[in-house]
């Protein structure tokens, strides 16, 4: 990677400059650095910072690749003397602003490089083809070769998004091994609720219920059949009284909208 | 009474001369196909059934809420139709093929409008309401339609459906192939830019082409060798590839003619210019003089017999 | 030769048309259901079926069996057989009644009755339906500028409004002079417009399912299609005439006709033996009769439209002795209108199979209201202007060539 010096130094501020003014860590919103306002102290692992401040990064498209079948591509790698040691970063933040521009649905993958090396002990397996150019680094980030999708130019090079999923889709289900469910990998960016709710300035419980309700009527049926909602049982303080009583939301006593 | 025989030949000359008109050969049919269109390429062998077309589409063509969440996969096993209130829907089918871990193998089907190249519904709309644009749409202007339904009649891929509840403005209700994103906002259509695994391949059509014949000649096994949609009904904007045969995937065979040829070629050769009804109007109009004079002669004419109309009112009367 | 069409003096309200007025209010009922909750309220109808009974029956049917209007007019006013006149207004009667029940069934079938005019703006000439619809609202006016001239001749110079309207009298009447000095100066070119504008859209009818090559049934879907509507428009042409002939001689005690119609009916033989013969003769080329014997519901619909819309009528049509028995000729003629009605049916309902849902189709009660509705409605207005309007052959009067 041609842009490892400045990045490095760049990273390293960032990271500095992170711990010293505590920003808060933005998953949603990039450009950490230049955001410094120090509002609430949240802490933030200094490789998260890094990682994030990386998952930003967009390289130059590499247009051309070498064409060469897997083994000879593993043949290769061993010769230039590359193995699952040679490795600088133990995860990566899947969170391209490549992707980001038409989706914003779910929040970034954590990509646990280091140990998907360890386990499959194959580089080749993901990175499957170099750039053309000698001078460039042997092995290369996705995104290096994967950026916008449908590129006339390119018409059968796939796009980030979809390099990703079918990478590592198809490799779980092909090893059996993995996630292929979108929550597997992904936690589901929920929509700001402050615009969705309308309630009155001082609502009755049962008003904020079915307000919740107008958009959840599955999750309150589902509720409803659930064991929170059905439990049931004497109260310790009535137990083997002359007047027992019955507590839970499944009897007509408590707590029980 | 009767009839004689020489009003006979009069009156099956003129039907002969319908029946002529209506036989002549398709001569001259035009393919009115945009020549350059955009088009998709429906890989079945990648996709993967998550359903986020279907949630894509519903919002960026602002449908209204599906009675249950997109992210209910079991509604995949139902054999689901486009309808007025989802443009595109997915369908899995299982051909008995069991993997390495004895799970059948699914296919999963995303079906909406093909935007043909020569659409039947465009040809038989009775106010063009329907227009193929040079983009590749199949745009419908809902200020135009009087719901006639007929483009429903006429769709081969049975995909326009119609707001039958709407008791005084009810719409016909297909894929825009997000007409209005593609060619003013630059952007993608919803459900191939949402697609996780680029199972839709946006792009020039004839680029499709090449791109899903290289698909089949770098990996044969994978693939049925035909692009469904490249030649079906005179060629259609979304195509198709899979590994399943398609007529097991709901994707009928079809004829490779454009499905407007025949009824346009007909109607074409009947009535450019008009040139039938004019014939015909003047050959009627040659039997009644001829008729009239003969009846004149034979006595049985009307009363002022002094011309045409005279001699009509006579009768009429 | 002289005929005299004169009102009929007979009751109005018989318990036939007590039932009439019943099944109008049904169809009224089911009507208005249609433009508060939908056509989908009301009806069957379907993605995959967006036609059906409506279509089949009140539009299709309807423009196939209003035919005597032109075959009736060409017959007496082109080729001069004015032995035919006396039912000529009957037929022109049954045909403009006819074509304005088609325009109301199309309101209540299409999603946007209010947009109707659509078209007239918004040409699309590639479309089979533009043509049909453009050719029906032409031969719509015409057939009411060819009956104009009964309503002048009932009404000129006896203009009586009541009461304040009374003033119009003179208007109205000067409106009705002026309209019998014109309208027969015009009428030979109205007759053959009829003519013309009636090959047109007959034969476009049968175009319109050529664009779904794969959804209707071989048995029906061929390249002649349209030829085959035109000639079996022709051909029912006359026996509806005979039919409609019967049933209100018969119900209002007039005189048979007879005279007319057994030789009217020779002209059917042969142009019901040219449908058959072209109707044969297209499953034989396109080998089409393979499906003849599968036995299901479309195989079995066409077998029904051959063997008894067809064939037997038209068996029983050669018989001279049959052709003068008023029973006999009323029913084959019958049977030809009803073997025209379940061809269209079948053209446009039951052999129209899409193939990749497989959708069936059963009409809906509604849908069934509202067509036995607006068949009512016809009947109901054709027995008020007769009553009202010199149309039919007045009893006891000679009739003479």
């Amino acid at each position: 990677m041609t842009r490892t010096g400045p990045g490095v130094i760049l990273t390293i501020t960032a990271a500095l400059a992170g711990i010293l003014f505590s920003t808060p860590a933005l998953a949603a919103n990039p450009s950490p650095a230049e955001t410094a306002a120090p509002e609430k102290v949240v802490w933030t692992a200094p490789d998260q910072e890094e990682a994030e401040k990386r998952a930003e990064e967009v390289v130059p498209f590499v247009e051309a690749v070498m064409d060469e079948c897997r083994l000879c591509r593993q043949q290769r790698l061993r010769d230039v003397g590359l193995s699952v040691k040679d490795q600088s970063e133990s995860y990566f933040l899947l969170n391209s602003p490549i992707i980001r521009k038409t989706e914003d649905h779910y929040g970034p993958v954590r990509f646990m490089h280091a140990k998907h090396a360890g386990v499959t002990k194959d580089c080749a397996l993901c990175h499957h083809y170099r750039p053309l150019d000698e001078t460039a680094s042997e092995t290369t980030r996705c995104s290096a070769c994967h950026q916008e999708p449908f590129n006339k130019d390119h018409p059968e090079r796939l796009g980030l998004k979809a390099a990703y999923h079918q990478q590592c889709m198809g490799c779980h289900q092909e090893m059996d091994k993995g996630p292929i469910d979108c929550a597997g990998c992904h936690r589901k960016n929920v929509p700001d609720h402050k615009d969705l709710i309308q309630l009155a300035a001082n609502p009755e419980p049962f008003e904020v219920t079915s307000e919740c309700l107008r958009c959840h009527k599955p999750a309150g049926e589902d509720m409803l059949k659930s064991a929170h909602w059905l439990w049931k049982g004497p109260s310790p303080y009535t137990l083997h009284h002359r007047k027992e009583v019955e507590l839970g939301k499944a009897t007509i006593a408590t707590n029980n909208f | 009474m009767g009839l004689n025989r020489r009003d006979f030949f009069k009156y099956m000359a003129v039907a002969g001369a319908t029946v002529a008109g209506s036989e002549r050969s398709a001569h001259a049919w035009q393919s009115r196909a945009p020549s350059d269109p955009y088009g998709c390429l429906v890989d079945l062998t990648r996709c993967i059934g998550c359903r986020k077309c279907e949630e894509a589409c519903n919002r960026v063509n602002a449908l209204p809420a599906p009675d249950r969440s997109f992210e209910d996969l079991t509604l995949l096993d139902k054999k689901r139709r486009p309808d007025e209130r989802a443009y595109t829907v997915v369908n899995r089918y299982v051909s008995g093929e069991i993997d390495k871990r004895d799970q059948l193998v699914p296919t999963f089907v995303k079906l909406q409008c093909m935007h043909c190249q020569d659409p039947a519904c465009v040809s038989a709309c009775i106010a063009v309401a329907l227009t193929k644009k040079e983009n590749g749409a199949v745009h419908y202007d809902v200020t135009k339609c009087i719901g006639c339904r007929y483009c429903m009649v006429a769709c081969p891929f049975e995909i326009p459906a119609y707001e039958y509840h709407d008791p005084i403005t009810p719409r016909v209700m297909k894929c825009t192939f997000c007409y209005e994103r593609v060619e003013s906002e630059k952007k993608l259509p919803g459900c191939a830019e949402i697609c996780p695994v680029e199972a839709i391949t946006f792009g020039r059509r004839k680029d499709l082409i090449k791109v899903a014949r290289q698909r089949i000649k770098k990996n044969p096994g994978r693939y049925i060798d035909h692009v469904y949609g490249e030649k079906e009904v005179g060629g259609t904007s979304w195509m198709y590839l899979s590994g399943v045969p398609f007529e097991k995937l709901g994707l009928n065979a079809l004829p490779e003619k454009p499905m407007p040829q025949l009824a346009e070629t007909i109607q074409h050769s009947l009535f450019s210019y008009l040139w039938s009804p004019i014939v015909l109007f003047g050959m009627l109009g040659g039997v009644m003089w001829a008729s009239k004079d003969k009846s004149d002669r034979a006595g049985n004419g009307g009363r002022s017999g002094n011309g045409k109309e005279g001699d009509y009112k006579g009768r009429m009367l | 030769m002289t005929h005299h069409a004169a009102p009929v003096k007979a009751k109005f309200w018989t318990p036939g048309v007590v039932v009439l007025a019943f099944l109008m209010a049904a169809g009224a009922a089911a009507i208005i259901a249609r433009f508060i909750g939908g056509i989908g309220y009301v009806s069957n109808l379907t993605t995959a079926r967006p036609w059906g009974l409506w279509i089949g029956v009140d539009v299709a049917s309807g423009v196939a069996l209003a035919a005597g209007g032109f075959t009736t007019a060409f017959l007496a006013h082109i080729i001069g057989r004015h032995y035919y006149e006396p039912v000529v207004r009957p037929a022109l009667l049954t045909a403009m009644l006819g074509y304005t029940f088609v325009v109301l069934g199309l309101m209540v079938d299409i999603g946007r009755s209010w947009a109707i005019w659509k078209p007239m703006l918004y040409w699309n000439p590639t479309s089979v339906l533009f043509e049909v619809a453009m050719c029906v609202m032409f031969y719509l006016n015409v057939l009411y500028l060819e009956f104009l001239p009964i309503v002048v001749e009932r009404f000129k110079g006896g203009v009586n409004l009541p009461g304040p309207l009374a003033a119009l009298n003179g208007p109205i009447d000067g409106l009705l002079k002026l309209a019998d000095t014109i309208l027969p100066k015009m009428m030979w070119f109205f007759i053959i417009a009829g003519v013309v504008l009636s090959c047109m859209h007959q034969s476009s009818l049968g175009s319109l399912m050529l664009i779904a090559p794969t959804k209707l049934h071989p048995l029906w879907y061929t390249p002649i299609l349209p030829l085959l509507f035109l000639t079996s428009a022709i051909a029912v042409g006359y026996p509806m005439v005979v039919f409609e002939a019967t049933l209100a001689t018969k119900s209002l005690k007039l005189d048979s006709e007879m005279k007319l119609l057994t030789p009217l009916t020779r002209f059917t033989i042969f142009l019901l033996g040219l449908y058959l013969a072209l109707k044969v003769g297209d499953i034989v080329v396109r080998g089409t009769y393979v499906y003849l014997l599968d036995f299901t519901a479309q195989t079995n619909a066409f077998l029904i439209e051959m063997v008894f819309g067809v064939i037997v009528p038209w068996l029983m049509l050669l018989s001279p002795k049959l052709r003068r028995s008023r029973q006999a000729l009323f029913i084959a003629c019958t049977m030809i209108v009803g073997g025209v009605l379940v061809n269209r049916i079948n053209v446009f309902v039951v052999g129209y199979r899409p193939p990749i849902s497989e959708a069936n189709y059963f009409p809906a009660i509604g849908e069934i209201l509202v067509t036995v509705g607006l068949i009512a409605a016809l009947m109901f207005v054709y027995r008020f202007i007769v009553t009202y309007l010199p149309v039919l052959n007045k009893p006891e009067q000679e009739v003479s060539a």
